[in-house]
Order: C-alpha cells, then sequence, then structure tokens
C-alpha cells in the first residue's frame, strides 16, 4: 500500500510537471478585435440593402470581432493560450486603448494582434493588406515586431477570396503617420508584447465590404493570422488540418450596381457574386464531407473549415447556374483557394433580337465606320460567339462584351471600304453561356456610303507655315461635324524638345450644327519661341459625329516667327495707324460684298480692320481712300518702281480669301494686279513681294487693295488686318516661295522641289553672272568655290530667285 | 412656513456639496531639460521618490529632495509595472526572448540604498508582476511566486477578473463586478481599509477588505489614491486607432465628487500620487508635478 502510494506520487508529480512544462511552453497570442460598439469611433459603410446605422450592415467593429474570435478558436485548437479585449460588439466593450494596453502587458502575452480593416478617407479606392508595429519602419520600439509582421503580411496578401489593388505593406507607425510624432497606434502604445496593428483589407471599397459581411471571410483572416504566427513561434508544421475556401461569382452577369452612389470594382469585382450556392467537399469516395452555402450578401464566399488532408472534388452549383466540380489538394496548415465561376441554367437557344446596322436593299447606304450590333436574348460564350461572326468581304476589327455578355459590338479597325456590300453571318455554332447553340445561322446585309474618312479641308499651322509667336492659334477643318468630346486631347503642339505646348482650352471653338464644315481652333496658351521649330500632332482618331476618322494621324512642323521684326533695309510707307476717312469701297466692288472698318491695336501700331462679308464667290472688295487714291496722294514721295519690294503685315483669320493690290501709273496706261497672299493662316504674318512686273522707269502708285472671295465655303465672312506697309530696294531674289519651293544645298548638288514641275536650275555668283545651269531640278555645284550665290529656280514660265550658301 | 423650512432644509443639505472645490496650489514640470520623454511615473508612498521609464528605455529613480536621478536598469520594459516596495527597494520586470520568440520574463529588485540591482525570480515564460506591498514587495509569477520577506504588509493586484488582497497575512481573491477582459489598476488605499482597482468595461471599483463594492467611480483609467478620501485617475478618449483626447480627474471614493485637474485636450495621463504629490505625464512624455487643495 505504502509502495502503491510513493508510486501514485511520482506519477502525480510527473504529470503535474508535464502539464506545467507543456503550459510554459505555449505561445500566449493576445487578440484585439479593433473598435467596438457600433459607436461614432466604429466605422460603418453604408451598403445595399443597409441603412445608416443599422447594425445588420457593414461595421468594422463587427467584421474585426469575427476575425478575432476566429483567430482565439483556430489558435486554441493548435495550442496556442489565448486572450482577447472583447467577445460581444457592445459600448462596454469598446475598451480604451491604454486599458487593452495594460491588459496585453498583464496577461503575460508574448504578441499581441490588433485587427482592423482599413479605409482610405478619400473617394479614391484600393484595397490591400497593411500591418503596423510601434516604432520606424525597420527599427520597432520592440524587438522582433517587425518579423511578427513580415510573418503574417504574406499570409494575409495570399488571401485570393478578395481583389488586391497593390502588394501589402509594412509599416513602422512613426514612418506611417509622422504627423503624430511618436505618439503612434493607442494599441501598440506602451505594449511590452510584441505587437501588431493588422489592416486586412480596405472595408470602404465596396465589394470588399460586403465580403467583411461574410462570417467565413471573417474566419478566413483569422486563419490567416493563425499562420503568420505558427511561422512566428516556428510551429508551422505542428497543426495537421487544412482549410478549402474560394469566391463562387456568375461567369458574365455583372454586379449589380445597388448602392446609392455608383461603386469603383477592380478585377473580378465586376461579376455577380453567386447567391444560395450549394458548395460541397467531397472526398475520394464521392462522400460529401462538408456543404456550405454562400449567404446573400453579395459576396459568395465559400469556406471549409479544419479539412483533413487529401484530394477533394469541390461541387458548385445554384438553382441558376450549371454545376462545376474542381479536384483540389488540401495540405495540412495551408489554406487552399479555389474560386468557381458558373454558368447561367438556360436551355433555350440563343438568339439575336436586335442588330445594327438595320439596311434593306433601297435603303441610303450605312456609315462606312458604322459598328456592327448584335443583341442577344441571353448571355453569349465570348469563345464560340466571336469564332461564329464572319463578314465579307472580310473587314479586320475588334469585339466588345456589353451588358454581361448580352451586347456584342464589332468595329472595324479602320473603316468598312466605300461602295460596298457586306455579308454578314453569324454562325449557328455561337452558343450561350451554358453552352446551348444557335438553332440557325444569322445573316444581314448592308450596303456602305461613298466616304469612309474624314477629310482634311484645311490645317493651320500647315507644312513649314511661318507661325507669328503670339497667341498663336490652331486650327483643324474638316469636311463634316466634328466629334468635340475629349477632340482636344487627340491634337497637341510639342516644341522641338518634344514637350507639350498646353492649349488654352477655355478658349476653344468649335464646330456646331448647321455649319459648312467642321472645325476645332484652340489658341495655345503660352507664346511660342521665335525661330524654333514645332510638331502639330493629329491623331488618326479624329472622328466626325459619324464616327469617320482621319486616314492617318498627321505630324505636321511648322515655325515661329516673329512677324513684326525689324525689315532692314524697308522704308514705311503707310502705317494704317488711322485713316482720314474709312476706306472707301472701290470701283469695282460688287454687290455681293460688303464691309466695315475702324482700327484697332495692331502688331505695330494702330491698325485698319475690316469686318467683311461676301454673298457668294463672286464677292470682292476694292479699298481705297478715295476713287481717285493714289494719283492725288501727296505725301507718297516715293512711288513705286520696277524692281522694288513691297512688304505688308496681314492679320488672317484662315478665309483662303485672296488679297491682291493694284498698282497704277500716272505715264502708262492700265494697271497692275500684284498678288499678295492668300490668307490661309491665323494670326500676323509678313508678306512681301518683288514689284519685278512693272514697266521699267515708270512711278506707280498704289491704288487698292483687293480681296477677293477664295472659299465659299470659309470665305464669305471674315475680319482682315492690316498693319505697317513697307517699300525698299529689291536684290532681285523674289523670297516669296513659288508652289510650295524649297531648294537646299548639301555642298555636292542644289535640288529644287516643288508642287509643280521645275524646269531649270540657274546660279548667279554676286556679280550677277550665271555661273552654272542646268535643265531638271538638280545642279552639281561640287566644282564651284564656296561661298554665296543666287541661285534662280524655273517653274511653269515663272522663276524665283533666292540666295544660297555652298559650303 | 412649512414650506420655507423644507426650502432651507434643502439649502443645507446641498451647502456642503456646493462648497466643494479644488484649488490647484502648484503646477511645475519636471526634470525639464534634464530628461527627455518619460512615461509610466510611479510615486512612492511618502511622495519624495518617483520612478518612470524614459523613453529610451531605461527605468529610473528621481529624487526630489536632492534633484538626483539614477538609473535602476536599462531594460526597455521594466517601467511597466514597477513600483516601490514598502521595504524602500524598487521591484520590476525584465524579459527575454527565446530562439521560439517566448517571452521569458525575470524578476528584479534594486536597492535605492546600495545601488545594487538583484534578480529575484528566474526567467520565466508567462505574466510576472512586481506588486508593491506596505513592507516590502512581491512578484506574482506563474512558476514560483517570489514575496520579500514573510511578513510583507498588505497589498492588492490584480489576475484577469480576479482582485487579490493580502490583508494581515492573508490573500482573498475577490470578483465584485462582471468583467470580460479583466481588472487592473488595483490599489489600496493609504489607510489599508479599501481598496480601489478597474474593472475593463464598467470602470473604476472602490471595495473594501471583505470584497464588499462600495462604490463604482466611473469608467476612467489609473486609478491611485490621493488621500484615504479621493483618488486621481486619468479620463482618455480615442478614435479606435489613437487618443482624441486625455486628463487627469480627481475623484471622492464615495463617488460623490468629480473635478477636473487638467482638461481633455491637455493630453495628460498616467497619475500617481504620493505623500499629497500628484505626478503625471502627457502623450508626449512630459512630467508635471501638481499639488492641490481641497475644500471640503
Amino acid at each position: 500500500m505504502k509502495r502503491d502510494f510513493f508510486r501514485f506520487a511520482v506519477m502525480a508529480m510527473l504529470a503535474a510537471f508535464v502539464v506545467s512544462v507543456a503550459t510554459a511552453q505555449q505561445p500566449h497570442v493576445y487578440i484585439n478585435p479593433g473598435h467596438g460598439g457600433y459607436d461614432s469611433d466604429d466605422r460603418n459603410v453604408v451598403i445595399y440593402p443597409f441603412a445608416q446605422g443599422d447594425t445588420a450592415g457593414s461595421w468594422e467593429s463587427k467584421s474585426n470581432l469575427r476575425k478575432g474570435l476566429a483567430l482565439q478558436e483556430i489558435l486554441q485548437k493548435k495550442g496556442y493560450n489565448t486572450s482577447i479585449s472583447r467577445v460581444t460588439n457592445t459600448t462596454a466593450d469598446d475598451l480604451a486603448l491604454s486599458t487593452i494596453v495594460a491588459l496585453c502587458n498583464q496577461s503575460g502575452a508574448d504578441v499581441f494582434y490588433s485587427v482592423h480593416s482599413n479605409a482610405t478617407g478619400t473617394s479614391a479606392r484600393c484595397n490591400y493588406p497593411m500591418v503596423f508595429y510601434r516604432g520606424y519602419t525597420g527599427s520597432p520600439q520592440v524587438a522582433y515586431a517587425d518579423v511578427l509582421a513580415a510573418d503574417l503580411e504574406p499570409y494575409l496578401y495570399a488571401n485570393k477570396n478578395t481583389v488586391w489593388t497593390s502588394s501589402y505593406q509594412i509599416w513602422g507607425d512613426w514612418s506611417f503617420r509622422p504627423e503624430w510624432g511618436t505618439q503612434g497606434y493607442g494599441v501598440l502604445r506602451g505594449n511590452y508584447a510584441v505587437a501588431n496593428l493588422s489592416e486586412g483589407s480596405f472595408h470602404d471599397y465596396i465589394p470588399e465590404a460586403y465580403r467583411l459581411l461574410s462570417p467565413y471571410y471573417c474566419w478566413m483572416e483569422g486563419w490567416n493570422i493563425s499562420l503568420g504566427a505558427d511561422l512566428y513561434f516556428g510551429r508551422v508544421g505542428t497543426y495537421g488540418l487544412g482549410v478549402v475556401t474560394g469566391n463562387v461569382r456568375d461567369e458574365h452577369n455583372k454586379r449589380l450596381q445597388e448602392c446609392a452612389q455608383p461603386f469603383v470594382v477592380f478585377g473580378d469585382d465586376d461579376l455577380m457574386p453567386v447567391h444560395n450556392a450549394e458548395v460541397r467537399l467531397l472526398d475520394g469516395s464521392g462522400n460529401v464531407v462538408q456543404t456550405c452555402t454562400t449567404d446573400t450578401l453579395r459576396n459568395g464566399i465559400y469556406l471549409f473549415k479544419y479539412v483533413t488532408p487529401g484530394t477533394y472534388t469541390l461541387q458548385v452549383g445554384s438553382p441558376l447556374h450549371i454545376t462545376q466540380s474542381k479536384t483540389v489538394m488540401v495540405n495540412a496548415n495551408v489554406p487552399i483557394y479555389q474560386n468557381f465561376y458558373l454558368k447561367s441554367i438556360d436551355d433555350a437557344p440563343p438568339e439575336v433580337v436586335e442588330y445594327c446596322p438595320v439596311w434593306h436593299e433601297g435603303d441610303p447606304a450605312v456609315n462606312c465606320s458604322t459598328p456592327i450590333v448584335l443583341t442577344f436574348n441571353c448571355n453569349m460564350d465570348s469563345a464560340t460567339t466571336c469564332s461564329a461572326f464572319t463578314l465579307n468581304p472580310p473587314a479586320g476589327g475588334n469585339f466588345k462584351w456589353e451588358d454581361s455578355y448580352r451586347r456584342l459590338t464589332f468595329t472595324p479597325e479602320d473603316a468598312f471600304d466605300v461602295n460596298t456590300l457586306y455579308t454578314f453571318t453569324l454562325k449557328k455554332s455561337a452558343e450561350h453561356s451554358g453552352g446551348t447553340p444557335m438553332a440557325q445561322d444569322f445573316t444581314m446585309q448592308f450596303y456602305t456610303q461613298a466616304r469612309n474618312h474624314l477629310t482634311e479641308l484645311a490645317v493651320f499651322p500647315y507644312e513649314d507655315a511661318p507661325v507669328h509667336y503670339t497667341t498663336p492659334t490652331v486650327e483643324l477643318r474638316v469636311d463634316s461635324l466634328l466629334d468635340t468630346y475629349n477632340l482636344f486631347r487627340r491634337m497637341r503642339v510639342l516644341n522641338s524638345a518634344g514637350e507639350e505646348v498646353p492649349w488654352n482650352k477655355r478658349s476653344i471653338k468649335y464646330n456646331k450644327r448647321g455649319d459648312d464644315y467642321g472645325f476645332v481652333r484652340i489658341p495655345l496658351v503660352r507664346d511660342l519661341v521665335p525661330d524654333e521649330d514645332y510638331h502639330l500632332i493629329l491623331d488618326a482618331d479624329i472622328a466626325d459625329t459619324a464616327g469617320n476618322h482621319l486616314p492617318a494621324a498627321r505630324d505636321i512642323i511648322f515655325h515661329a516667327v516673329d512677324a513684326g521684326a525689324d525689315k532692314p533695309g524697308m522704308a514705311l510707307v503707310e502705317g494704317f495707324d488711322y485713316w482720314e476717312d474709312h476706306p472707301y469701297l472701290g470701283m469695282g466692288s460688287n454687290g455681293n460684298a460688303s464691309c466695315n472698318s475702324e482700327y484697332d491695336l495692331g502688331l505695330l501700331g494702330g491698325a485698319l480692320v475690316i469686318d467683311y462679308q461676301f454673298a457668294n464667290m463672286d464677292g470682292q472688295i476694292f479699298l481705297s481712300y478715295s476713287p481717285d487714291w493714289g494719283l492725288e496722294k501727296e505725301e507718297w514721295e516715293q512711288p513705286f518702281v520696277r524692281g522694288n519690294k513691297l512688304g505688308i503685315h496681314v492679320w488672317g483669320d484662315m478665309s483662303y480669301n485672296d488679297l491682291s493690290m493694284k498698282l497704277i501709273s500716272p505715264t502708262v496706261s492700265g494697271v497692275v494686279i500684284v498678288p499678295l497672299c492668300k490668307i490661309d493662316f491665323h494670326g500676323w504674318r509678313y508678306v512681301e513681294v518683288n514689284l519685278k512686273d512693272l514697266v521699267p522707269d515708270n512711278d506707280y502708285f498704289l491704288k487698292e487693295l483687293i480681296l477677293r472671295c477664295g472659299s465659299e465655303m470659309m470665305g464669305k465672312t471674315g475680319t482682315l488686318k492690316l498693319d505697317d506697309m513697307v517699300r525698299g530696294e529689291s536684290s532681285g531674289i523674289d523670297e516669296v516661295k513659288m508652289a510650295n519651293l524649297k531648294v537646299k544645298c548639301d555642298g555636292d548638288y542644289i535640288v529644287a522641289s516643288a508642287d509643280t514641275w521645275v524646269q531649270g536650275i540657274e546660279l548667279i555668283d554676286m556679280n550677277g553672272r550665271c555661273v552654272k545651269a542646268a535643265a531638271g531640278n538638280c545642279l552639281n555645284v561640287a566644282d564651284l568655290a564656296r561661298g554665296v550665290y543666287l541661285v534662280r529656280v524655273h517653274i511653269n514660265g515663272t522663276s524665283s530667285t533666292q540666295k544660297i550658301l555652298l559650303n | 412656513m412649512k414650506k420655507l423650512v423644507v426650502i432651507l432644509a434643502l439649502v443645507a443639505m446641498l451647502q456642503p456639496v456646493c462648497a466643494q472645490e479644488v484649488e490647484v496650489t502648484s503646477l511645475k514640470r519636471l526634470l525639464e531639460g534634464v530628461e527627455g520623454p518619460a512615461f509610466h511615473p510611479v510615486l512612492n508612498k511618502s511622495g519624495d521618490r518617483l520612478l518612470f521609464a524614459s523613453d529610451n528605455g531605461a527605468l529610473k529613480v528621481y529624487d526630489f529632495s536632492d534633484n538626483v536621478t539614477q538609473v535602476v536598469t536599462r531594460d526597455y520594459v521594466a517601467g511597466n509595472d514597477a513600483c516601490f516596495g514598502g521595504d524602500g527597494k524598487v521591484y520590476f520586470v525584465t524579459q527575454q526572448m527565446d530562439e521560439n520568440h517566448l517571452i521569458y520574463r525575470t524578476g528584479n529588485s534594486y536597492d535605492l540604498v546600495t545601488g545594487r540591482s538583484a534578480v529575484i525570480t528566474q526567467p520565466q515564460h508567462g505574466a510576472v508582476r512586481a506588486v508593491s506591498a506596505t513592507r516590502g514587495g512581491t512578484l506574482r509569477a506563474p512558476a514560483a511566486n517570489y514575496t520579500s520577506s514573510d511578513d510583507i504588509g498588505d497589498a492588492a493586484w490584480t489576475e484577469g477578473s480576479r482582485v487579490h488582497v493580502i490583508v494581515g497575512g492573508e490573500e482573498r481573491v475577490f470578483a465584485p463586478v462582471d468583467s470580460w477582459a479583466g481588472y487592473l489598476w488595483a490599489s489600496l488605499s493609504p489607510d489599508g481599509k479599501r481598496v480601489a482597482f478597474f474593472a475593463a468595461g464598467k470602470g473604476i471599483v472602490i471595495i473594501d477588505l471583505r470584497g464588499q463594492m462600495l462604490a463604482m467611480l466611473g469608467n476612467y483609467e489609473m486609478p491611485c489614491w490621493y488621500n484615504n478620501d479621493y483618488l486621481v485617475a486619468q479620463n482618455a478618449k480615442d478614435d479606435g486607432h489613437q487618443f482624441t483626447s486625455s486628463q487627469i480627474l480627481l475623484l471622492k471614493a464615495d463617488g460623490t465628487f468629480k473635478a477636473e485637474l487638467t482638461k481633455p485636450a491637455s493630453m495628460t495621463m498616467q497619475p500617481t500620487c504620493g505623500g499629497g504629490r500628484i505626478v503625471y505625464t502627457t502623450i508626449d512624455g512630459l512630467l508635471y508635478e501638481m499639488t492641490i487643495n481641497i475644500h471640503e
């Protein structure tokens, strides 16, 4: 008896020792489900169908508590010792932060998890997990708090039941909230356990708010935190059960925007979560091990807890969807995520219920940019439908699905061919999302218009155009009304460094219904830099209201100039600062024209401003002081003679009207009409002409300025401004470019190019002697001395002379 | 006439309450320019020494009589629950971590006269807490407790949702109010007749030595006895993440009077009392010494 007592006593002592050691080696985790009580310091996300303040809705305290209780349950199953700061969600349970810290310190916990979810506090939306510890990032106040965070975060981020917008973040709270100094988060302050505060996701991302309503989803965060604890304490391999979870979504139907305000969705969150989906977990023998039904709270989450490792089949179905099965391999202490995308059940063959364009023989032709739009009676399978799509003749294009795969739009890559009969067929192999094909082919035809692109009528600046550097204006004119939505984003001006010169968007002028042509006119917000080259970029997707776009993008190089710069060797003839009388509408002005004039601040002082209107293409205006102007004007002491240059500053409005002048001589009968320019520009421009066609040895005087309607569509009304007219001796060089004449010299050859036929080139030295000439547009100058010459280019019976440097 | 008598009687009854006033007679910064941020201040019973944890982790003791501060330990966590024993020693806990990240806590004492510290309980996993007793100190630990002598006098502390009281060598355990999360901050009144503690979710509770509840003073934290009739406590508010206000209150132990010693926006916290002094810190670790006059 005595011996038995001794044996019992030894065994009891040993058992007590074992229990004591086992208890002592249990990690102790203190869990703080953040917030509490549905109070003012709680976070309520108002989501349909819950009203603000409804405790059945989304509250951070509620999901935090579910996560915390799950973590407690899981850790206890895994052999941890746990403490928790609250188990209900009442005001009394919403403990002060300093109380929570003191409770943790008193408990002797090894680690402390404060479980939260996050909010941006702004209208921006995102979703990613964050973990904080006390101190600066990388320098925790309590050693290993950064290790605890690093062990936890990958498990939170591995959650595939959600949609992350970016990777996880780990912060020291002093670094994250520098404006708080070293105050930091209240539950980390003075906490001597190794402490973390985790923000598992962003609850103000509305699909996440719905997920956080799911106890399954919250439980999984508890599971993931437990995995972080296992890793931290070196206990990853000690627990023998696993978890299977996932998200059940409709493959095609989009999530409904049921909240008061439309909300942002990322990734698969745009798909409708499936309610009441029954998920079954079957073992290798086909026995149902567990079942789970998704709730009706718009999250589609299912969960199987504590699953013995092995191979299982997941079977998911709902009354409205086709059952799907997938095989999963469950491992111990590892979460298995398996999301499902269910196809809707619909046995009826799909049909095209609406289509566009609708065209029948005898109908007007269809715009070449019209997309083909098919509307079905059910949501369709994208792959089989797009592959059943045929067009004859073929045309490349892009498919776009809308309305939960019920509407398919085919947009041609460029445009359909003009004057073409297209036959479109959707073969009956097209299936709805449940796999049922169409009963028969769908066919329709349409005939296209004779026009399939937007035609550019005019653009300023055009290639090589000189543009006065102040208040520059860009204008594009096309043959139909432009679609003005975001049009200014499809065109831009770049300087030579490739930097964009911004538009003055407040001064944009667009075409409007009833205009003769489409246009957009935009000033630049800044002046240009004289003598610098610029690019005007026009994107190919500039389109009219019917969808016809430009045939190709344009890159137009133009040159900034100072039109008002000094003109050496030129003397002022007329400043247009103020005429004694308003200009006289001279003889020859016809009944198809009218004008008013006034004086305004011009480029170089006062300027004559003429507002005119033409009734038709025959309209023309002759401007002078009086019927005898020119013959009587005594102050014109310097008459024009052959070989003089005449320059004038002209402000244009891209009217495409023609400005010229009429010279008369008291000694020679007849008049000389000298073309000045076509008003194909905006802003000021200095125009200079060589008066080479005057009769020698006679004086000429300016009789009239003539403005003729050059474009009935663009030039019927407008404004013309004139400023300083100057006169100078001619160098013999005609600096007015003819037919876009360009002359270049690469050292060995002079090459001339123009819009028309170049008949020949002469090279003249500075003594006026022709040193070399050749027919055609190319002259070999390799054997000539380097230096300055004059080059005369013959084009269409006229010639143009300019300086050229051979070097 | 009868009505007048009733009114006069009511006025007479209200008079003492209305007349009760608290006057702050002095307020000054402590250790300004000498110490950095300081937290967890603890005064000894006579109020001439102050324990505090400096922001860089050291536990220090400041002597009001000679303005000398000495370092007790440089262990980061020692400031938590450090206390003066009735024997004049400082009792505190340090912690170490093993290779599996389990925290082991060691009980220590520090002799203010000799400046020597001693390990009094070996490292243990779990909660090890220093408790002040009227004639010494005790370390409450999961494996083995420590007492500074066979007769440490009276003491009070909390464990979970229990308050423990040693009176005349007898340990009594009370749970007078329900509190899921637990009790905190227990202390004996200077005359040793009452115990104040904090019950999470309920607030400050006053009991007698038989565990009978005498008063509940409201949901304030960190009560400490100013004298036998009054306590000083912290009233902190937060938004779930950080403190939004914190002030020091004076509370009458019978629950009949309450006065603000600091304003809510002052972010003052962690009060301690001893020898008529009140010391508290601020959220950024500035120590203040306050004296008050209570007009009954």
